[in-house]
């Protein structure tokens, strides 16, 4: 008998151990240098419980990086393709979050982009089960972290912009969540074909969800759309940037950050300037800026707020009724830029916004 | 006759009969002295004669023939039984008020039933009697008497080897666990180090947006205000083109008009009416009078010389004639 995954059921019973299977959601594990490839052989036979029990044990075994690279090296990944085919849903759901632990690593996950299965994939992101659909974007979304995965799946873009605006309707919040971190990822590398999709108005409904997790992860597409000059206009046209700068009174560091974000990138051309100007966010951001937490990692979290709030006053500041209101407010500025502020890198950004707001003609 | 009939055990074990073919026998039904006759065999009831592969029909007469006669049969064997009953006698019938009643006569009344009387009897032996337990069998004892036990800590301690058992499941558990964990951490390492680069990138970002911004409008300020130089001194200069223009046409055009007048005056524009008229009409009318009176003179004239000429044409060779003559 082998020794049991960590996970199953710990009954240490020595007599039931000989023979018997200890997990019965769970298939036998081969020792050593087998294991892989006798679990993979199973996975073609008829009977869909079987394959179910052999997926549960593969999602065991690859939590260890040595059968991960048996995996990806032996070219098993290939044989996935068959079973996200398959048309038992818990077969599908198990394949899925199989994949998923599996993109935690760089070599699985170049074998995986460069395999036929992320069209199969996509295909189902439409399944009918909710809980495949899930994974499904769970590893769309790993996949999308990373740079050369977020390039591949640029050709997705639409369809995820279609999935975004029918899931509306549904109330699922981690897919949606999920569906925007990967369309911010997307975004990052190249914002056109979101935009192209109305990614503005979609997006833009999505900022006032209930749910912090969504508003976080749209107010990050919307700050990676933005930095293009078409997005921002229609930012200011769509009147995004009330919804913004209620974001910045929000409770979550993230929403808040990611929403100052938003507002300097919008704030580049002029009509976001007079448009902000008007809404008063001014003051919320001095005030974002003016606030010290004694936690250092608060502090730390609060980094990124802290810098995009400077970016944005920097923005602000060169509209000539900006750069009144804020020569006022200098001291405030000029605080955050000596040393008595730790990072480089907000000494760098108030420099910057101390030079631009005393800027003359 | 001696039998020709072989039957013996073929070469593989099959079971083989030959015999001679022979003549039928005519057997009588009572075997009284062995003389043995060969018989016809086209007399012979035994031999089937006629189409052997399909069974023999009876032809429908025939058929017909064999009811009939069954028919008659039994007809027969009913007026025989129906003979034999009237031949037998019977008691005559009973009086009209009475009835004929069937009687026992004799001694001893017996009750006739088809009833059987029966009566059941029924034996069984005893079922098992209980055997009774056997007595224990306690052999009488034999031998040495011999005991012993295994006290505690004589095998093994239980506690020293169970060390590496625990060892090596605890060390696996945990050796896993770490994995998953470390495996865990990394990814949130990456992922804390990937936000931090975006945040940065995305503040960078927007700096670049804004100086780009500013850049633009700079230049598009740039250019307005060059664009409106360039129009400025293209007004001035089509204003300076313009009075140039003026001053000279002014000058150029001043005696335009007294030498338009004289042109117009030379090639006479300007005309008196009477005497335009005098010259239009009259002129011609008096030289086409005069001319046509001259011509009439000159026709005159011209006639005149005709004639003159014609005369002195005649008279020429006359006076020629004159002059030789007189000569003579």
């Amino acid at each position: 008998p082998t020794i049991p995954p960590t996970t199953s059921e710990p009954t240490l019973d020595i007599s039931e151990m000989t023979g018997v299977h200890i997990d019965p959601s769970r298939a036998p594990v081969a020792f050593g240098r087998l294991a892989i490839p006798e679990l993979f052989a199973q996975l073609v036979e008829p009977d869909a419980a079987r394959r179910l029990r052999a997926l549960a044990s593969l999602c065991d075994l690859t939590h260890d990086p040595e059968r991960l690279y048996q995996v990806v090296s032996e070219g098993f990944l290939d044989q996935l393709e068959v079973l996200l085919k398959d048309g038992d849903a818990a077969v599908r759901t198990r394949t899925c979050e199989l994949l998923h632990l599996v993109t935690s690593h760089n070599i699985a996950r170049q074998a995986l982009l460069s395999s036929p299965l992320l069209a199969r994939l996509s295909q189902l992101l439409d399944d009918p089960s909710p809980l495949c659909r899930t994974r499904a974007h769970r590893v769309m979304n790993s996949l999308a972290l990373l740079p050369a995965g977020a390039k591949a799946l640029q050709a997705l873009v639409p369809k995820l912009m279609l999935k975004l605006q029918e899931e509306q309707e549904e109330k699922e919040e981690e897919v949606q969540a999920l569906l925007l971190s990967t369309l911010s990822c997307c975004s990052r590398l190249d914002a056109a074909p979101a935009l192209s999709h109305r990614g503005v108005t979609l997006i833009g409904r999505k900022l006032s969800h209930a749910c912090s997790n969504i508003r976080r992860e749209a107010a990050g597409a919307m700050m990676a759309l933005s930095v293009i000059v078409i997005a921002m206009s229609q930012v200011c046209e769509a009147a995004v940037l009330p919804v913004l700068a209620d974001l910045l009174r929000d409770q979550d560091v993230d929403v808040q950050a990611n929403a100052a974000g938003a507002i300097m990138n919008t704030v580049v051309i002029t009509t976001g300037k007079h448009q902000c100007l008007e809404l008063d966010v001014l003051p919320v951001l001095l005030e974002l800026l003016s606030q010290r937490k004694p936690d250092v990692e608060e502090e730390q979290r609060r980094k990124a707020l802290v810098l995009y709030s400077l970016r944005a006053l920097t923005s602000l500041a060169e509209a000539p009724e900006g750069r009144r209101r804020l020569l006022l407010q200098l001291p405030l500025l000029v605080g955050r830029s000596e040393p008595p502020e730790e990072d480089a890198d907000i000494r760098r950004a108030a420099r910057t916004a101390v030079n631009v707001v005393t800027w003359t003609p | 006759m001696s039998f020709v009939s072989r039957n013996q055990k073929g070469t593989n074990g099959t079971y083989t009969f030959s015999s001679r073919p022979r003549p039928v026998e005519n057997r009588s039904k009572y075997r009284e002295k062995a003389h043995s006759t060969y018989g016809n065999i086209m007399y012979d009831r035994r031999v089937i004669r006629g189409n052997t592969y399909a069974q023999r029909f009876l032809s429908t007469e025939d058929l017909a023939e064999m009811q009939r006669q069954q028919e008659l049969r039994r007809r027969a064997i009913a007026q025989k039984n129906k003979t034999k009953e009237q031949l037998r006698s019977s008691t005559p019938e009973a009086v009209q008020g009475r009835k004929h009643n069937v009687v026992q006569t004799e001694l001893y009344l017996e009750e006739l039933s088809y009833n059987i009387e029966l009566s059941h009897i029924e034996c069984q032996t005893d079922p098992l009697l209980d055997r009774p337990a056997t007595p224990l069998f306690i052999p009488a004892k034999s031998g040495k008497d011999v005991a012993t036990q295994i006290e505690d800590g004589e095998l093994f301690d239980f506690d020293r080897e169970v060390q590496p058992l625990l060892e090596v499941l605890i060390g696996k558990t945990i050796e896993q666990s770490l994995l998953e964990v470390m495996e865990e951490e990394e990814l949130a390492c990456l992922r804390a180090q990937q936000r931090a680069f975006q945040e940065l990138r995305n503040a960078e970002l927007a700096e670049v947006q804004r100086l780009q911004e500013q850049e633009r409008r700079h230049r598009e300020e740039k250019e307005r205000r060059i664009a409106q130089q360039r129009e400025a001194l293209r007004m001035e200069k089509e204003t300076v083109e313009k009075i140039a223009a003026r001053a000279y046409t002014q000058q150029y055009l001043a005696d335009l008009v007294p030498t338009v007048f004289q042109s117009l005056r030379i090639h006479g524009f300007f005309y008196d009416p009477v005497e335009k008229d005098i010259e239009t009409n009259f002129f011609p009318w008096l030289m086409a009078e005069v001319n046509s009176k001259l011509e009439k003179r000159n026709a005159a004239r011209q006639l005149l010389d005709t004639l003159i000429h014609d005369v002195a044409q005649k008279k020429l060779p006359l006076y020629t004639n004159l002059e030789t003559r007189p000569e003579k």
